[in-house]
Order: C-alpha cells, then sequence, then structure tokens
C-alpha cells in the first residue's frame, strides 16, 4: 500500500492505494464516482475520460500512484441535478445523450476544450472529441451540443 | 509491486541500479500499463517519471534542439521551437492517437516501447537524431539511427534523458505522412518522414527519408536518398524514386502478406511527405 494525496472535484483526500491500482479504480471503487465508465481499458474508448491538472487523459491509462499532487475533474464535479453545468443542459436540450455511456466523457472533453479554446470551430470540436467512442448518436447531436454549450458559456 | 513517483533523474537511476533490472520506469504508462495488465511485463518495481520537470524541457540549445525524454505529444505540439522548418516532428505528434493520449504519452516512451509504428521515430531519424541516456554510470550518447541499424540497447539500468538533434539549415524542410490507425491491422499502417532541400538550381540538395511500419523498426531509406541526391527536382524524378522505394520494401518484406497492399499505398503517402513538406516551406518563407 501506498498514501497518496490528490484533490478531487475540489476536495483534499489522503489515500491508501495499491501499488497496482489504476486512477479509474481509485475514482470508482475509492470515491464512488461511477460516472467515470470503463469501457475498453486500454485507452481506445474515452469512457473513462477525466481531466487531470486541466488536461483530458483515459484514467484506465495513468496508475493511482502516479497520480499523487495532482486535481481530477470527473462528472460529479462538473454538476448535477441542482446544480446542472451548461455543458450536461446542452447535451440534454439537443437530444447528445441516448444510452449516455459515453456522455461523462464526452462532456469532460467537451469542458477541457472549452476552457482553453472558447469559440472552437465544428472541426476543433470533432478533433477535442476525437477520443471518445459513441456507439450511439452518431456523433453530430454531441457536436451540436457542444457548439450549442460554446454560446451559452461566452 | 512497489511503486515510486520519482521527483528527479538522480531518483530515477538510483532505483534503477538499487532493483538490478527488475524495476520499470514508467511515464505516460499509454504502451506500458497496457502490458501489465496483459501480464507481458511484471516489474518488480514501477518508477514514474511523468513529473520530474527536469525531463519535460523542450530547449534551444543555439544550433540544436533538445528534447525531454518525458515531454508529452502535447508538450510538442504546443512548443514553438517545432514550427517552421521543423513541421514534420510537430505533425506527428499532432497525428497520434487522441487528445487523451497524447496528453500523456512521452516521446521517450514511444521510441523504448519499440513499435515499428512509433509516430515520432521517422522525423527524428531524418533529423539524425542522439539520444542522451543516464544511469548511475554516468551519461551516454547514442544515435538514433545506430539503436535501430546496429541493436544497440538501452540498459536496464539506463533511462533515455533526452532527445537531441541539430536544428534543420536554410531551406530544408522536415515534413511527414501516415496511414492508418494504430490499431488498424498492422497491413494498413505505415509512415514517411523527409526532410527536404532543393537547391538553386531545382537540384535536390539534402534529401532524407525515413519510414515507419516498412520493417520490423522504423528505418532510413539509404537507396532512395541516393537515387534522389543531386537530381534535378520534377515529378517524373519523384516517380523514380517510389519504384526504388518499392524494390527496397521488395527486398525487405518479400514473402510476407502485407507487401503488396504497402507498395500500392506507399506512393502516396511518400508523395504526401514531399509535396506537403514544399507546401509548408511555402507557409514558412511567406
Ligand atoms: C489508444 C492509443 C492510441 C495510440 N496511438 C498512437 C499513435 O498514433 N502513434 C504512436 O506512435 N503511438 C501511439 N500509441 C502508443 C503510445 O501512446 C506511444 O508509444 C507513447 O509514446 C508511449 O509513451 P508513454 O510515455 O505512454 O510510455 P510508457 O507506457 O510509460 O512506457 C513505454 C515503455 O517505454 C519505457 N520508457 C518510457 N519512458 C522511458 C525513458 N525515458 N527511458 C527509458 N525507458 C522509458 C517504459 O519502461 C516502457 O517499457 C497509442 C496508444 C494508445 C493506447
Ligand atoms: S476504458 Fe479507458 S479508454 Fe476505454
Ligand atoms: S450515447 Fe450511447 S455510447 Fe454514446
Amino acid at each position: 500500500m501506498k498514501k497518496i494525496s490528490l484533490n478531487v472535484n475540489g476536495k483534499d483526500h489522503i489515500l491508501e492505494v495499491e501499488e497496482d491500482m489504476r486512477l479509474i479504480d481509485l475514482l470508482r471503487e475509492k470515491l464512488g464516482l461511477t460516472g467515470v465508465k470503463e469501457g475498453c481499458s486500454e485507452g481506445e474508448c474515452g469512457a473513462c475520460t477525466v481531466i487531470m491538472d486541466g488536461e483530458v487523459v483515459n484514467s484506465c491509462l495513468v496508475m493511482a500512484f502516479q497520480a499523487e499532487g495532482s486535481s481530477i475533474l470527473t462528472i460529479e464535479g462538473l454538476g448535477d441535478e441542482e446544480n446542472i453545468h451548461p455543458i450536461q443542459q446542452a447535451f440534454i436540450d439537443v437530444g447528445a445523450v441516448q444510452c449516455g455511456y459515453c456522455t461523462p466523457g464526452m462532456i469532460l472533453a467537451a469542458k477541457a476544450l472549452l476552457d482553453k479554446n472558447p469559440n472552437p470551430t465544428e472541426e476543433e470540436i470533432r478533433e477535442a472529441i476525437s477520443g471518445n467512442l459513441c456507439r450511439c448518436t452518431g456523433y453530430n447531436k454531441i457536436v451540436q451540443a457542444i457548439d450549442r454549450a460554446k454560446e451559452v458559456l461566452r | 509491486m512497489e511503486a515510486y513517483k520519482a521527483k528527479s533523474i538522480d531518483e530515477v537511476i538510483r532505483l534503477l541500479s538499487q532493483f538490478e533490472g527488475k524495476g520499470k520506469v514508467i511515464a505516460g504508462g499509454t504502451d506500458l500499463i497496457i502490458d501489465i495488465r496483459n501480464k507481458k511485463v511484471k516489474p518488480e518495481a514501477l518508477i514514474d517519471i511523468s513529473s520530474i520537470d527536469e525531463l519535460k524541457t523542450i530547449e534551444d540549445l543555439g544550433s540544436f534542439i533538445r528534447i525531454g525524454a518525458a515531454a508529452t505529444f502535447t508538450d510538442l505540439v504546443e512548443s514553438s521551437l517545432l514550427d517552421e522548418n521543423l513541421y514534420g516532428l510537430k505533425k506527428a505528434a499532432r497525428e497520434v492517437g487522441s487528445p487523451q493520449i497524447r496528453n500523456r504519452g512521452t516521446i521517450g516512451g514511444n521510441i523504448a516501447n519499440g513499435s515499428p509504428a512509433a509516430d515520432s521515430v521517422p522525423p527524428l531519424l531524418c533529423l539524425d537524431s542522439t539520444l542522451i541516456l543516464r544511469s548511475i554510470k554516468g551519461e551516454r550518447e547514442i544515435s538514433l539511427r545506430d539503436y535501430y541499424e546496429k541493436g544497440f540497447k538501452i540498459g536496464e539500468d539506463e533511462i533515455i534523458s533526452a532527445i537531441q538533434f541539430k536544428k534543420p539549415e536554410g531551406r530544408q524542410i522536415l515534413s511527414f505522412a501516415k496511414l492508418g490507425l494504430r490499431k488498424a491491422l498492422a497491413i494498413s499502417r505505415l509512415s514517411i518522414a523527409t526532410l527536404l532541400e532543393i537547391g538553386g538550381d531545382n537540384r535536390i540538395k539534402t534529401i532524407r527519408i525515413a519510414s515507419g511500419s516498412l520493417g520490423r523498426h522504423p528505418l532510413r531509406e539509404y537507396k532512395v536518398e541516393e537515387f534522389l541526391i543531386g537530381k534535378d527536382f520534377n515529378e517524373e524524378v519523384i516517380n523514380e524514386a517510389v519504384l526504388v522505394l518499392k524494390e527496397a520494401m521488395e527486398e525487405r518484406l518479400k514473402g510476407r502478406a502485407t507487401l503488396p497492399y504497402k507498395q500500392r499505398a506507399v506512393e502516396r503517402v511518400f508523395k504526401d511527405a514531399i509535396y506537403g513538406g514544399l507546401e509548408r516551406l511555402k507557409v514558412v518563407e511567406a
């Protein structure tokens, strides 16, 4: 076991983690943040996407001990029913959520994009979500939702 | 398994020596974590180098550029030192995987992992890059070419600390083109990097060509280089160069099922690299 400290969704934690634990396991099992989804476990699908120190990463490809000292944002930290984030609202309004499995990762990819580039082109939006697979929507609705969110956020 | 988040190069090499070959460096983890989960590697210790600042800097050393081994693909994409004539290296970094992979994957991991499809390697081969290695015994340098061609090894107690190369001179332009996704069947993957300079007399003054996925490791295509050097630059010559490249592939990949497809596909990738580079040069010089 190894003791690490990190900040998740604005809260500081000191946790004991197994050496072979991944960040996704820490978030889901130790902290109960089940909005972090596990799909492929090998970096292909983006369902496990979180924002780590301002950048999107696949939490299935980060070891928990590597996250020592970092700040992590998961979908739970972005907003909830009472405090919904404009990107989440846009996904609902446009109908960009079907089964919802890809949605947390998509929304976090959108958030990381809009934080850096508040007025992205459609091409830039598509590039930003290129590491996130969706089996349901065919992506157009998702792109529209992010485009709408950017107008609201500006 | 033990796990260490190292804070300095000295700490890393001390740990590597202490674990006598059974410790493994982890940078972005985008190759290694998958290998560990598939039980392809079973290290006794993981030594994380992903937050060591001295391994992440991209430095301008006058006529050379030095890239810290733990610089991520995103760091390369965002570096202003890799604009202009070094555009091919930046392009290779920009086309890696996805934003998530580029934010974690490092140039040192790309080289050390040893995939024939490692995208940063063909541009680095065109630049005649040098690997700077560190262990508790000290520092040594090996050329990236020797690393592949002479089968030089990175010791179990060594890390790549940086990659260094001379800046392209004058009108030399580095370019890169690739085909196929990493997960696509191996048959449809290939990449080409070129360093090209056309003199005032329209003759090819500098040409270096390196390929990815056209052999067991990325390699320089010397036969094509020899064919092109000094020739007048025109479409016909480039078409002939494609034939020379196909012949070289034939020798190397004879009998492989992937050969016919790759021979057909290589023409476009090669031309994309050559002409894409010249387009870029116009922008640089504008
Ligand atoms: C979904 C996905 C898409 C990908 N797409 C691409 C692509 O388009 N192009 C491409 O080229 N690659 C691609 N990759 C492969 C991978 O991301 C790259 O090879 C990356 O550069 C590996 O770097 P890393 O820092 O993650 O290495 P790690 O996984 O941390 O390490 C890989 C190996 O290198 C060793 N190592 C790492 N750093 C050093 C060092 N400084 N000194 C000595 N040894 C070291 C480790 O011990 C390990 O053996 C992809 C991977 C995934 C999962
Ligand atoms: S579960 Fe991490 S990328 Fe698919
Ligand atoms: S909504 Fe089902 S995978 Fe995207």
